[in-house]
């Protein structure tokens, strides 16, 4: 914290940071002031009057809290009768036309409105005319779905499209009770980030098709998450749930705010990305086409590692730190070649210059810095002289340019340890079932960077194993990535003076990034 | 403190009751008396000849679950999720899907209730905010062979009708 | 030896070994309807074999096809499996074994022999008794302990520390019973019971020994670990307690062998008490003389009692609810029917006697059934005060079970010794 100001909330001295609005400045402390209108991405814009508060010997006295910044001395009172009244008139307004249909709306449950309702009104609806009819159900276009009498008319959704995407899709037309948001005919919301208004709608307004009607959202477990889609590393929530007889699945996943790497927002393609979590998973161990138990796959494994003269390691750029250290040290322990080309992650063009990046790998940076080879000449050389090629989770099919190496791989032994089924995967003699990254732990260092650490999320009914727990079980020394986080720390000099219990939730970011310092 | 206190009277302390035996002999006579009694004439048991006598359920018997219609035939409930929420064995299950009837925008798919694990707490009928769940049916005996059909879905949940006329249930149940 | 000799031993010895397993399933019928009864319940009444539902004594052919049919599950745990499978044999056997030494009837003379009516003619009849009782707890120790289970454990260390405590007031109470009667054969203690005190008190155990009959009848309970003093079962606190990982026939030889043990204590309390096969006031040697008096007495009696009888099963089988054409009453008439049947048989038998066979051995023949009969009524009477002591009282907690064993009954067993001593030596 820096500056700080000291003012009076309900003639408590409190200390919060200057050059903030009182809605912001006090949330820090821990106190919540009502609002439906201001979000700090979008800013103040004053329209909703829910944040209104008394300020003691203040002209004017009621003023709204977001558009007041925090002074020196101030006097806010949250509590008088003024304040309520002005709560619970601003509420039954909101509800006057609302259909109270929380039953079937996916709001419900992490609803602004809900939650203020039972905090500050909890009046009976004085309403006796019929209640103004809207359009229910429509659909906005990027998997967005509008319920225009849910609306409390904030206009974060319209403000985003202007300041955020600056496309401008969505207005609010009419006025009075005939006020709705809307698109203008025939063009629907077209950008990479729209799904965000769903997440932006203080009100069940806004929903997303994909998540409609799937589960509510008291059941769902948040977890904190990093997004794998891209080399930007964007902050997310993983809402997973274990139904009943059923097994851990990700419903959706959630913006995650952390400034110093995406903001409020990840994009539309992120958010979709849990599909890939839940979906198209290896989960049996193949050897030689028949389907057998995990150990009995391991078992060939290590047979074929025991009898190759020259085996070849593929990282994947997704895998985590810990991750690409082990097999590192799997190899130098079977005297193998690594290699971690991995080009067809990078789409040229399919970045912008907000939060998408052109690599679709989530960790390259971590290859750079273990100074393992990308380059394909490495490869096919490396490839040409291996006769056995273990593949841990690197997706050359990701693009369509790498026949030559797909054709060449054709003609090793072939071991893919994978999260997946791929087509990259499919030659493969042995398939080996592993964790994806919303099941396993670790940090990446994303392209700008930031090292950031993930936890575990999902907890399957019949847990896939890490890849660390893999080089485990092929005979490597790694037991756990923080125990072999001093050997790592030793390699890369960027990492020196990081120690994974302590990078903050945010992430941090890595200085004197330079050329790779290798000594191992 | 303006706390009652009685003073129950503490028995087994005179010398007699020390004996047991007299005691004893007391409760025996009466146990004897009942057997006697119905040696004799066994007409008095309190025991209802269960299978063949059916028990008197009053409306707030808390049933095997149905689940209502509206008038129109269309399915009450809206998959809210309020009865799954706050089933305390967790045996509801629902998956909600798209409702094209126009009768709301939201209606079960699946709806699920298993039979093994439910302890008939009626929680998810005062959960349900549409009346869409009820145990009012009047089934009291839920067996089966076999584990699976215990498992019900929506066609036996919303197959029988209710067993009470609507102004005695909601009697009975306000 | 004759074959008069040998077919009177086989005799005996079924009569030993049949008539315990026999009333194994009086006695378990009994204990449910009884229970039933005592609860203002109807006890199992449902199964049946064509209708015939037999007052419930189909139940038990039911329990015991179940039992049978049951699997044999023997834990992977147990790793003596040998003591696993010998303990309920134990249980079952010393059981039986202790009422080998119980007569059922005076002794017979044919001619110029004597037959014992034991099923082993021991001199040393109360020693048999307690040696073999003592033994059957080693089938529950061993059960517990080869059950390799806490409850199992705890069931037959209860169930040893019970039996140590109470076999010493049982055995003291015998020690007077003894001094009185001064001897140790069972047939000489039943026939000394046939004495009249003062000309007209049957001169029973109870009558000369009031204090020894209650403190053996509690310890006779103990013995047997009935309620009160079950606690070697103890469901509610450990769970089933020593037989909790049998199963099946197993498990059946335990529950057949807690019946057996009942009914041979109920016949040891008749036999030691209640003046064993002695009709009151009716010696054997007072009913040769009126043989014929008493047979026609039976024949006339025989008929009344069975028409009341008749009559209370027209009452009692029938359906306690709206019935078309109710099966019961169809039952009611067979059973009445069948009853009659009998009542006719035993009257021509009875009229066979009269005309062909007076005097002579057919007396005494007709003495030992009555003598038999007579003792099976009371040993059955004796256990019905067992099935009545379980439905009324409440199980002991063990520190109590413990204390009345040691503090109570053990002094009053020392007492009661102490003043039949005086009385015997001062009055001779």
């Amino acid at each position: 914290m820096g500056e700080t100001v000291k003012l009076f909330v309900n003639s408590q001295e409190v200390e919060v940071a200057a050059g903030k609005n009182l809605i912001d400045a006090l949330a820090v402390a821990g106190i919540q002031i009502p609002h439906f209108c201001y979000h700090p991405a979008l800013g103040a814009d004053g329209n909703c009057r829910m944040c209104l508060v008394e300020i003691e010997e203040g002209r004017p006295p009621v003023v709204p809290a977001c558009k007041t910044p925090a002074m020196e001395g101030m006097k806010v009172v949250l509590d008088s009768a003024m304040i309520k009244k002005v709560q619970q008139d601003m509420l039954e307004f909101e509800l006057i036309n609302h259909p109270v249909d929380c039953p079937v709306c996916d709001q419900a449950g992490e609803c602004d409105l809900q939650d203020y309702y039972m905090a500050y009104s909890l009046e009976e609806s004085r309403m006796d005319v019929p209640q103004v009819n809207k359009k229910k159900k429509l659909d906005f276009g990027c998997g967005v779905v509008h319920d225009q009498e849910r609306c409390v008319l904030c206009g974060r959704c319209v403000r985003f499209t202007r300041q955020i995407t600056e496309t401008g899709e969505l207005g609010i037309v009419n006025r009075t009770d005939a006020a709705r948001v809307d698109i203008f005919p025939g063009k629907p919301l077209d950008n990479r980030y729209a799904l965000n208004i769903v997440d932006l709608c203080p009100v069940g307004a806004m929903t997303s098709s994909d998540f409609r009607f799937k589960q509510r959202a008291w059941f769902l477990t948040r977890d904190k998450g990093v997004c794998h889609g891209c080399a930007k590393g964007c902050n997310m929530y993983i809402d997973h749930h274990r139904e009943k007889y059923g097994d851990d699945i990700i419903y959706r996943y959630r913006a995650r705010t952390n400034l110093q790497v995406n903001g409020y927002f990840i994009c539309d393609e992120g958010r979709m990305s849990y599909h890939l979590q839940n979906n198209d998973r290896q989960t049996e161990t193949i050897v030689g086409g028949a389907s057998v138990s995990f150990d009995d796959g391991i078992k060939a494994v290590v047979e074929k590692l025991n009898q190759a003269k020259k085996p070849l390691m593929i990282v994947s750029p997704n895998s985590t730190v810990g991750q690409m250290w082990a097999v590192l040290r799997i190899a130098t322990l079977y005297g193998g070649d690594v290699s971690g080309y991995s080009d067809g992650y990078i789409i040229e063009g399919s970045g912008d210059d907000y939060l998408i990046h052109e690599d679709k790998s989530a960790n390259r940076r971590g290859l750079e810095l273990l100074a393992i080879k990308q380059d394909r000449a490495h490869l096919l050389e490396t490839l040409g002289n291996a006769d056995l090629v273990l593949n841990f989770d690197n997706d050359f099919h990701f693009s369509a340019h790498d026949i030559e190496v797909a054709k060449l791989l054709s003609e090793k032994d072939y071991v893919a340890i994978c999260s997946h089924r791929l087509t990259a995967f499919e030659t493969a003699s042995v398939v080996i079932p592993i964790a994806s990254y919303s099941e396993y732990d670790g940090v990446i260092i994303n392209h700008d960077d930031v090292i950031q650490r993930f936890s575990r999320a999902v907890h399957k009914n019949n847990p896939p194993k890490d890849i660390v727990e893999i080089t485990r079980l092929l005979g490597g020394a790694i037991t756990d990535w923080k125990r072999a986080w001093p050997g790592i720390r030793q390699t890369i000099s960027l990492l020196r003076e990081v120690e994974p219990d302590q990078i903050p939730e945010e992430g941090m970011k890595l200085m004197n990034s330079g050329e790779p310092d290798v000594t191992a | 403190m303006g706390a009652k206190i009685k003073v129950v009277e503490r028995k087994g302390k005179t010398f007699f009751e020390q004996l047991y035996l007299i005691e004893i002999f007391k409760g025996m006579a009466v146990t004897v008396g009942h057997f006697f009694r119905n040696l004799r004439d066994n007409s008095n048991l309190y025991v209802r000849h269960y299978p063949e006598v059916k028990p008197e359920i009053t409306p707030r018997w808390r049933g095997r679950h149905r689940l209502t219609l509206h008038e129109d035939g269309s399915i009450k409930c809206v998959a809210c999720f309020m009865c799954q929420t706050n089933c305390p064995s967790e045996c509801i299950m629902i998956e909600a899907g798209e409702r094209e009837d126009g009768v709301s925008e939201k209606m079960p798919v699946k709806f699920e209730i298993d039979l093994l694990e439910c302890i008939y707490c009626g929680y998810c009928v005062e959960a349900c905010p549409m009346d869409a769940i009820r145990m009012d049916s009047g089934v009291f005996s839920v067996t089966s062979s076999n584990r699976e059909n215990m498992m019900i879905g929506i066609a036996e949940l919303i197959e029988p009708p209710g067993a009470f006329n609507e102004d005695e249930y909601q009697k009975g149940v306000g | 030896m004759s074959l008069l000799d040998i077919l009177l031993i086989l005799l005996r010895i079924a009569f030993g070994a049949f008539v315990p397993l026999s009333f194994v399933a009086v006695l378990v019928w009994m204990e449910r309807r009884g229970a039933g009864f005592f609860q203002d319940r109807a006890g199992p009444n449902r199964c049946h074999v064509m209708g015939f539902r037999a007052g419930g004594l189909i139940q038990n052919l039911a329990d015991g096809v179940k039992l049978i049919f049951k699997e044999d599950v023997v834990p992977a745990h147990i790793t003596h499996k040998f003591y696993f499978i010998l303990a309920p044999m134990l249980v079952f056997v010393t059981a039986l074994l202790c009422f080998a030494v119980i007569p059922f009837a005076d002794v017979l003379v044919i001619g110029s022999k004597e037959y014992i009516m034991q099923a082993v003619p021991l001199d040393i009849g109360i020693l048999w008794f307690l040696a073999i009782v003592g033994f059957g707890v080693y089938g529950i120790i061993l059960a517990g302990w080869s059950s390799h289970n806490k409850y199992g454990v705890l069931g037959g260390l209860r169930a040893a520390s019970q039996v140590i405590s109470y076999e010493i007031p049982m055995g003291l109470a015998l020690v007077s019973l003894l001094v009185v009667y001064g001897t140790v054969n069972m047939t000489e203690i039943a026939q000394y019971q046939g004495q009249l005190l003062f000309g007209f008190i049957p001169m029973w155990g109870v009558v000369v020994q009031p204090l020894g009959v209650i403190i053996f009848i509690i310890a006779a309970f103990a013995e047997t670990n009935r309620t009160p003093f079950d606690l070697a079962e103890g469901e509610s606190e450990i769970v089933a307690g020593f037989h909790v990982e049998y199963s099946s026939m197993k498990f059946a030889l335990f529950f057949l062998g807690e019946y057996v043990a009942m009914f041979v204590s109920s016949a040891l309390i008749v036999t030691l008490y209640f003046g064993s096969f002695q009709i009151p006031w009716f010696a054997t040697e007072t009913l040769l003389f009126y043989a014929t008096e008493v047979a026609v007495a039976i024949m006339v009696g025989l008929p009344i009692g069975a028409y009341f009888f008749a009559g209370w099963i027209r009452k009692n089988n029938k359906s306690h609810y709206d019935r078309p054409n109710d099966p019961r009453r169809r039952e009611a008439t067979v059973y009445i029917g069948l009853l009659w049947l009998m009542v006719m048989l035993v009257e021509v038998v009875l009229l066979g006697y009269l005309v062909f066979a007076q005097n002579g051995i057919a007396d005494r023949l007709l003495v030992m059934i009555l003598q038999t009969g007579t003792f099976l009524i009371k040993t059955t009477m004796m256990c019905f005060v067992y099935v009545w002591v379980r439905w009324t009282l409440p199980r002991f907690r063990y520190d109590q079970l413990q204390k009345i064993g040691w503090e109570k009954l053990m002094p009053l067993a020392l007492l009661n010794i102490f003043i039949t001593s005086a009385v015997i030596v001062s009055f001779g």
